[in-house]
């Protein structure tokens, strides 16, 4: 039970400092908001998916 | 021009994906390092989709960047996976692996939860934007878990070349992108990422598949000399 209750503190521990990194890197983005992150080679199509509105 | 490099350098990281794969077929590490092979699986029937987008609607197109930002997350996800899956290696022999397994779905759970919550008040495109921002979040949470485990490698005295090496390129990868993320912060612009994006995607797949090639499964050495300074 106490191991259980040790994997979710860990959980939760990893996932705080993995947003708060994101939060540090995010904070100091001027253009967009948006975190560059890409699996593969394929060309960049840049920005969010989100497009913007006609 | 930039066309031209973008393209090569496409095929080359595509040709490194398939080259893994069948490096582990060849050395019989196939199922041993099932998830790895997985996620360039997933990355090459992810390259087979984003080729159709860019061919019929071009790079500038809602269709193509919607189809890079999904099979993104997916392989985001997959990439998760196989790092999951290096923790099973390393903590293996401690009989770890049921912890491991609780610890990853948690997190995962947990992640996707926050994503949910910080796209939940839009309305608009809520799908999309989930997807993305679970893939954001899972990538910062994969570099965390990246350097727990590095921390781990040296702790546990781990000598497996492979596994080492492994790691490491994880380590290399995901860094790399941070470092090209502050670059883009620093120049205001992000036309560099146009170029560096691919190229750093053709890292993780060139590293491992080199270690994949150049060591067996006997392969030995001691992470304590990666860490020396020469003095």
């Amino acid at each position: 039970m106490s191991r259980k209750l040790g994997a979710l503190a860990l959980a939760l521990g990893i996932l705080v400092c993995s947003m708060g990194l994101k939060t540090v890197l995010s904070s100091n983005n001027h253009s967009n908001g948006a975190v560059v992150i890409a699996n593969g080679p394929e060309p960049w199509p840049g920005g969010s998916p989100a497009p913007s509105k006609p | 021009m930039s066309s031209s490099i973008i393209t090569f350098i496409w095929y080359f990281g595509t040709a490194l994906e398939l080259a893994f794969v069948v490096c582990s077929l060849v050395r019989r590490s196939f199922l041993r390092y099932f998830f790895l092979n997985l996620y360039f699986l997933s990355a090459l029937s992810s390259s087979v989709a984003r080729d159709f987008a860019l061919s019929q609607f071009g790079v500038n197109s809602h269709e193509y960047r919607y189809t890079y930002f999904y099979t993104d997350a997916l392989l985001t996800l997959a990439l998760y996976v196989a790092l999951i899956s290096l923790y099973a290696h390393v903590f293996g022999e401690l009989r770890f692996g049921r912890y491991i397994r609780l610890t990853a779905v948690l997190l995962l759970l947990g992640t996707a939860l926050f994503s949910y919550g910080v796209v939940a008040q839009s309305t608009e495109r809520l799908s999309t934007n989930f997807a993305y921002v679970l893939s954001q979040n899972l990538y910062f949470v994969g570099l965390v878990l990246t350097y727990i485990l590095w921390g781990a490698v040296l702790k546990l005295r781990e000598s497996r070349t492979r596994i080492v090496q492994f790691v490491l390129s994880l380590g290399l990868y995901f860094s790399a992108y941070a470092a090209s993320y502050a670059l883009v912060n620093l120049a205001s612009k992000s036309a560099e990422m146009y170029i560096l994006a691919p190229v750093l995607g053709c890292f993780l797949p060139l590293s491992w598949t080199f270690t994949m090639w150049r060591h067996t499964d006997d392969s030995r050495l001691v992470p304590a000399r990666l860490l020396a300074v020469a003095r």
